[in-house]
């Protein structure tokens, strides 16, 4: 018995190991560098300062701008991705569906696509000059009042992310409900026929409880994902013009790959971490851990 | 017993490819002993026969010296963070290309080594001009071989030139007057598909800042920063920055001769627009020719003069090759470095780009004259200045972000010069003179 208790230890070791230097390490050493002055051009001064980059954070006049447009950011792009992947969900789900497969295939290219594609294709479609939306506004007629150099312009360029981001996750959310939806027994929706219920009833009654904890979990996740998210944003606009995209993640990059300074760039990262963790923490542990 | 089997399968795979990996890693130095020199550079092969030329020419030293040298490609961006990430690990390529901007940030870092004692007994160092020299300078010592000095001038369509009955620009008026001229709408749809000119304003920091400091050169002969007294200060008046950043005004706004959707370009979207006939002066350098083979009217793309407010001015962009300071073969690298740096060499393998640095590159019989790609940018080498060697990139952005605040009309003209001035004043006091 005893050996078979080593063994079981044996078989966790590599990915002990791996999780210790791929995560617990950088973590710890994160931590430990965000109460250091850490300016990699300056190796020989290098000084233990406590708090102080956590005070120069909550004083950085891009702090509060940061946090508003990474609540901007995540909270119309988890709500409308959830709208729109349900939305084809449902069609994918009912019976008028037809092509279900290829259509779910097709539906996969845009979450499966690398986001450097992805942002590229979309910057050469949203091109102010050469770009086929602005193309097609112009061929409709609406010449100067909806082209727009979308990505430049300080009021356009947050929803213009937005709507980048929604059209690349929402395939995740469909694949997810489309899966929850087809686990929902077609006996309940039978009885609810029965007993004279409408679509919105019975999408009331018997859908919305049926996907409710696939939904939880997909929703925790992009919170988290989209609030920290790094790759969409600095691809498409690197948070500008003038910071008005600028979020958390991207101010924290810029301080750590163009100034050079770790010590504040990394107690940008310890912030979003104990950020997400005090707000999605709870929703966490009571939905998905609890679903497990 | 499957468990037993399983166990003894895990640990053999760990054991083989640990053993593998240090099999492998080992093989390769001790059963050839050849040496590997691994070269970071922008210089694409894809993109440009100057690439192509540089691997013709590492191939040539394999065949000389029997040394080896693996050509990484990379954009700057890519280039400037992998030598900051791999030397926190103590790693680095053996040689490496950097912006002349770079040098003080890679010296602090003790990514590059120094050269200095290598270089001054070199038989080539006098064919350098000093002022190249100096931009691979940090407090006294040398920390690579310039390698490319390419000044900017003004680049132009003549053909569109030629139809608006104009001369070429000489001042900041002209090329306001000139800039309106070329503004055309072909299509007749209400906005012009052709503009007059364009700059780079991107945060980005890259050209922009370039272009910018060639503006403000050209008044007074103003410049980003200066020493004086063995600190450093702003080497412009809030005055002289307000006359540049008006004039960036000027052109977008009262003679709406520059895309307005251009605020925010960097030289990624400068140059295709140019190539592309959206745009019809701009301020640039020779690498634009690598872009003629699918532009507009590449015949008629013609060099000048950049049009100055009351002094001639150009930015003098010197690249610097530096040994890595992790190399563990920094005599060969050096060696190396020198030996493609040499006089034909360098003629060789900057046809199409940056032009070479060496003052005696003319005197090659590989040098091909040129009097639009070569000539004019010899010719303006005269009035041409460097960035100095201080870490920028504090003040690169500042000029940026006010010149957008000027551009997205959130601030005046004089209000951003202030702001700017300032902003390098207490830049300057924080973190360069203490």
């Amino acid at each position: 018995m005893k050996k078979n208790n080593y063994t079981q230890y044996l078989y966790f070791l590599p990915v002990f190991i791996l999780i210790v230097f791929i995560f617990i390490y950088p973590l710890c050493y994160s931590i430990m560098l965000s109460f250091f002055d850490w300016d990699l051009t300056k190796p020989d001064q290098h000084r233990f300062i406590g708090f102080q980059n956590f005070i120069d954070l909550f004083h950085d006049p891009l702090f509060l701008p940061c946090i508003w447009h990474g609540l901007v950011f995540t909270a119309f792009s988890v709500v409308f991705e959830y709208l729109v992947g349900l939305t084809i969900a449902l069609a994918l789900n009912s019976r008028f569906a037809v092509l279900r497969n290829v259509n779910k295939a097709l539906l996969m290219l845009p979450w499966a696509v690398p986001i450097a594609i992805n942002s590229m294709i979309w910057k050469f479609l949203l091109s102010p000059n050469y770009g086929y939306l602005n193309q097609i506004f112009e061929v409709l007629g609406f010449n100067g009042a909806l082209t727009k150099n979308w990505f430049g312009d300080m009021s356009t360029v947050l929803p213009t992310i937005i709507v980048v981001n929604i059209w690349r996750s929402f395939p995740f959310y469909t694949i997810v409900l489309t899966a929850a939806l087809m686990a929902i027994p077609k006996e309940m929706y039978e009885a609810a026929e029965v007993d004279g219920a409408s679509f919105f009833q019975k999408f009331r009654a018997v859908t919305m409880p049926g996907i409710a904890s696939s939904s939880a979990v997909i929703v925790i996740f992009h919170i988290i994902w989209t609030f920290s998210n790094f790759d969409v944003i600095y691809l498409l606009t690197a948070g500008g013009p003038l910071n008005a995209s600028e979020v958390l993640p991207t101010l924290m990059y810029r301080e750590a790959f163009t100034h050079f300074n770790m010590g504040y760039s990394s107690s940008i990262g310890l912030f979003l971490f104990i950020v997400l963790f005090i707000a999605v923490g709870p929703l966490y542990t009571k939905f998905v851990l609890k679903e497990r | 017993m499957l468990k037993k089997i399983m166990t003894v399968f895990i640990i053999g795979m760990m054991v083989c490819t640990y053993g593998g990996y240090l099999f492998a890693g080992g093989s390769i130095e001790s059963s050839s002993d050849q040496i590997s020199l691994v070269y970071q550079n922008p210089w694409d092969p894809a993109i440009g026969p100057d690439g192509v030329a540089h691997e013709e020419k590492y191939a040539e030293y394999e065949d000389l010296t029997g040394i080896h040298v693996e050509h990484n490609v990379m954009t700057y961006d890519q280039l400037k963070q992998t030598l900051v990430v791999s030397g926190q690990a103590k790693e680095g390529p053996d040689v490496f290309n950097m912006l002349g901007e770079w040098i003080p940030d890679m010296v602090a870092m003790g990514l590059v080594e120094d050269i200095t004692d290598e270089v001054k007994a070199w038989e080539d160092y006098d064919k350098f001009p000093q002022s190249t020299w100096d931009v691979a300078t940090v407090d006294g010592r040398i920390y690579g071989i310039p390698s490319t000095a390419s000044t900017r001038v003004l680049l132009y369509r003549e053909d569109l030139l030629n139809a608006t009955g104009f001369e070429v620009p000489k001042t900041w008026d002209d090329l306001r007057e000139v800039a309106k001229a070329l503004t055309q709408d072909t299509n007749g749809d209400g906005n012009p598909d052709i503009y007059g000119f364009a700059f780079c304003s991107s945060t980005k920091a890259t050209r922009g800042p370039q272009e910018f400091a060639v503006f403000l050169n050209s008044v007074d002969k103003a410049e980003f920063v200066v020493q004086k007294d063995g600190k450093w200060v702003p080497g412009f008046t809030p005055d002289q920055a307000e006359k540049v950043f008006q004039l960036y005004y000027d052109l977008m706004f009262v003679d709406k001769c520059v895309p307005p959707y251009s605020i925010g370009w960097e030289y990624d979207e400068m140059d295709p627009n140019f190539a592309s006939g959206s745009i019809a002066m701009c301020m640039n350098g020779s690498w634009i020719q690598q872009r003629m083979g699918a532009g507009v009217n590449p015949e008629s793309w013609k060099t000048a003069d950049f049009p100055y407010y009351n002094t001639p001015a150009t930015f003098m962009e010197v690249k610097v090759e530096g040994v890595g300071a992790y190399s563990d073969h920094k005599k060969e690298a050096l060696d190396f470095l020198m030996w493609l740096y040499n006089r034909d060499n360098i003629v060789a393998i900057s046809q199409a780009g940056n032009l070479p640095s060496r003052s005696d590159s003319v005197e090659s019989p590989l040098w091909r004259p040129d009097p639009v790609w070569k000539d004019q940018f010899i010719s303006v080498a005269k009035y041409g200045f460097t960035i100095p060697s201080i870490p920028m990139i504090d003040i690169f952005e500042s000029c940026m972000s006010y010149l957008q605040e000027v551009l997205y009309q959130r601030m005046t003209p004089r209000e951003a010069a202030e702001g700017f001035h300032a902003s390098v004043i207490e830049y300057l006091d924080t973190e360069v003179n203490v």
